[in-house]
């Protein structure tokens, strides 16, 4: 029997868009992050003194990171069909535009989901020690479904306005620089900020993302982590909203 | 003297028809019901210059149709719009009875289409022939019977592991055609499909297009070459400022356009304006000659008088023939004549 639609487009971006070189940006550059600054700051925090392991601070930080890779392939899937023809090949194919473009999505939620599983492993690897419950799990994995929905919306809604590829890739590094150094993912948020910085940490989708998992990672979960990822759930559905509405105005060619 | 062995032959058998040219599918059997149907079909991409100007045409099943005209005639623009990728500005057009605007993906289901922008996906030419079986859902062991079969019908074995990306323009046409096989449809779209191809592979191509249409495919198709055409359509439409200036059977627009045929001659040595003159009053009003130097250029409606008259004048008067040459008229000719060179524009009935 064949498989519905939707799952075969998730198959067709999963065959053609998982090439190695893509997979050492995906997994690679998080679990580069993991280590350089990891065992870089952690030696750091060591001679300063304080009894925080920074490593142990991080993991789950760079777990939350993954929901940015994810946002990056689903932006890049687009733009790569579009710039390779196979947009518009695929919208004269047996799909719907809102089809094709679930399956970005979920494609992009399943590069985020298996990014997290690995990071996971890697920081069990290094800490020695992982989420103490099942429940922490599923809050993990939860909030890097949404915020891997969130990002990836996101990335497709710059995809569908931008004209240009080169415009693309420079909005996009640009993005990932931003949004990553504002956020608590590397470092926690301190009244010792500069107020314009601490706004941008408050704000930032991904300081949600990051509070959450190192919330559930430690078990040490609050209340304000449960309405941080309510308001996010909130937030992805207006993002998912507006990119649907600009990629289905937009021009299926390449410019 | 030089004669075209082929050409001479068409004449003397009082025949048009040169070997090999069957002009068209003649074979296949054409239902009556509308594959395609538009009505006044009118497109803008930007509110003032329309790319669509009012196309009315139907497409029946099983036949060959034929798109024709310039850069920006509005060719593709109407392939888009019967593959449901742009709504028509206005009027009427269904697609295998259903409207494009509502049915897009219901039609889209039913259909093929061979765009003229190379698309592929990132991987292997194997690869984009099995990705693309898989999308429309045809089951493994059939996809890969279908690939190991298209990968030799266009002879394409030879880079099948090489990425898509790396391989020459007309293997990449090829992989495009191809693929586009993977799976069954019922109408084919193709905007230039053989843009690229060698000889011997744009014959491949058109001759496993015919092969499909005689096994009931639909086809509708877009092309510059115009010997391909004639070889192929069973009707094609001339456009030209988005509108069609011209619908009829290739045979019928080849009768419209020239009941007459034209001669081709070239006379060595000096002075041959004087034989031109004798021949003009020789040939009379039912055929028209014009010279450029030592050749000249006549069209007839009586070729057999009209070359004999020519062996006779240059015999009396001591003229040497370079070159002769009796050729049919081409859908070339239907095609200049009909966008304004050549003859003047005639509009559709």
């Amino acid at each position: 029997m064949p498989l519905p639609n939707l799952l075969r487009l998730i198959y067709r971006n999963i065959v053609v868009n998982t090439d190695p070189g893509s997979l050492v940006i995906l997994i690679g550059l998080p679990g580069m992050y993991l280590v350089f600054f990891g065992f870089g700051f952690q030696s750091v925090t060591s001679s300063s003194g304080s009894g925080t392991s920074y490593l142990a601070f991080l993991a789950p930080g760079i777990l939350a990171f993954q929901v940015v890779m994810a946002g990056t392939v689903a932006g890049s899937i687009l733009w790569s069909d579009r710039r390779w023809g196979m947009l518009s090949q695929l919208l004269v194919g047996p799909f719907t535009r809102l089809q094709y473009l679930l399956g970005i999505m979920l494609t992009s939620m399943l590069f985020g989901l298996g990014g997290a599983v690995v990071m996971l492993g890697v920081a069990y690897a290094l800490l020695g020690t992982g989420p103490a419950h099942l429940l922490a799990f599923g809050v993990i994995f939860a909030s890097i479904t949404v915020g891997s929905i969130f990002f990836g919306a996101l990335m497709l809604l710059i995809a569908a306005l931008v004209k240009s590829n080169t415009a693309y890739n420079s909005i996009q590094i640009l993005l990932i620089f931003v949004v990553n150094f504002a956020s608590t993912v590397f470092y926690p948020l301190s009244n010792g900020l500069p107020v314009v910085l601490r706004v941008l940490f408050e704000v930032n989708p991904l300081t949600y993302v990051a509070d959450s998992v190192r919330g559930a990672y430690s078990g040490a979960l609050t209340a304000t982590d449960v309405y941080q990822m309510l308001f996010l759930a909130a937030e992805t559905v207006v993002v998912l909203v507006l990119a649907t509405r600009a990629y289905m105005r937009s021009n299926v060619a390449y410019e | 003297m030089l004669i075209r062995g082929e050409h001479i032959l068409s004449v003397s058998t009082g025949s048009n028809r040169i070997v090999g040219d069957d002009g068209g599918v003649t074979g296949s059997a054409k239902g009556s019901d509308p594959v395609v149907s538009a009505v006044n079909l009118r497109h803008s991409y930007d509110g003032r210059k329309f790319a669509l100007d009012g196309v009315s045409f139907t497409v029946r099943r099983g036949e060959v149709f034929g798109l024709l005209g310039r850069n920006g005639a509005g060719k593709s623009t109407l392939i888009k719009a019967m593959t449901t990728l742009i709504q028509p500005t206005s009027g009427t057009l269904r697609v295998l009875g259903m409207d494009p605007a509502h049915e897009g993906q219901r039609i889209r289901n039913r259909i093929g289409v061979v765009q003229q922008a190379e698309s592929f996906d990132f991987t292997t030419v194997q690869g984009n022939l099995d990705v693309y079986g898989m999308l429309w859902g045809v089951p493994k062991a059939e996809r890969r019977r279908r690939r190991e079969q298209l990968l030799t019908r266009f002879d394409l074995g030879d880079v099948r592991k090489r990425r898509a990306f790396d391989i020459s323009g007309g293997q990449k046409r090829r992989v495009q055609v191809a693929r586009e096989f993977m799976h069954d449809m019922e109408v084919l779209f193709l905007d230039e499909p053989t843009v690229g191809l060698d000889v011997i592979m744009r014959r491949t191509l058109l001759d496993s297009i015919r092969d499909e249409v005689r096994r009931g495919l639909t086809v509708v198709f877009t092309t510059h070459n115009l010997e391909e055409a004639d070889y192929l359509c069973d009707r094609v439409a001339v456009m030209d400022e988005g509108r069609f200036i011209v619908l009829d059977s290739v045979e019928n627009l080849k009768r419209l356009y020239g009941g007459k045929k034209t001669i081709d001659l070239t006379v060595a040595g000096e002075g041959p304006s004087s034989f031109f003159s004798a021949l003009t009053e020789r040939l009379g009003p039912r055929a028209s000659v014009s010279t450029h130097g030592g050749s000249a250029v006549i069209l007839t409606e009586d070729p057999k008088d009209a070359l004999s008259k020519i062996v006779e004048l240059t015999q009396a008067m001591g003229v040497q023939l370079e070159w002769l040459t009796v050729r049919k008229n081409t859908l070339e000719d239907v095609f200049l004549r009909s966008v304004g060179r050549g003859g003047e524009t005639r509009a559709v009935a």
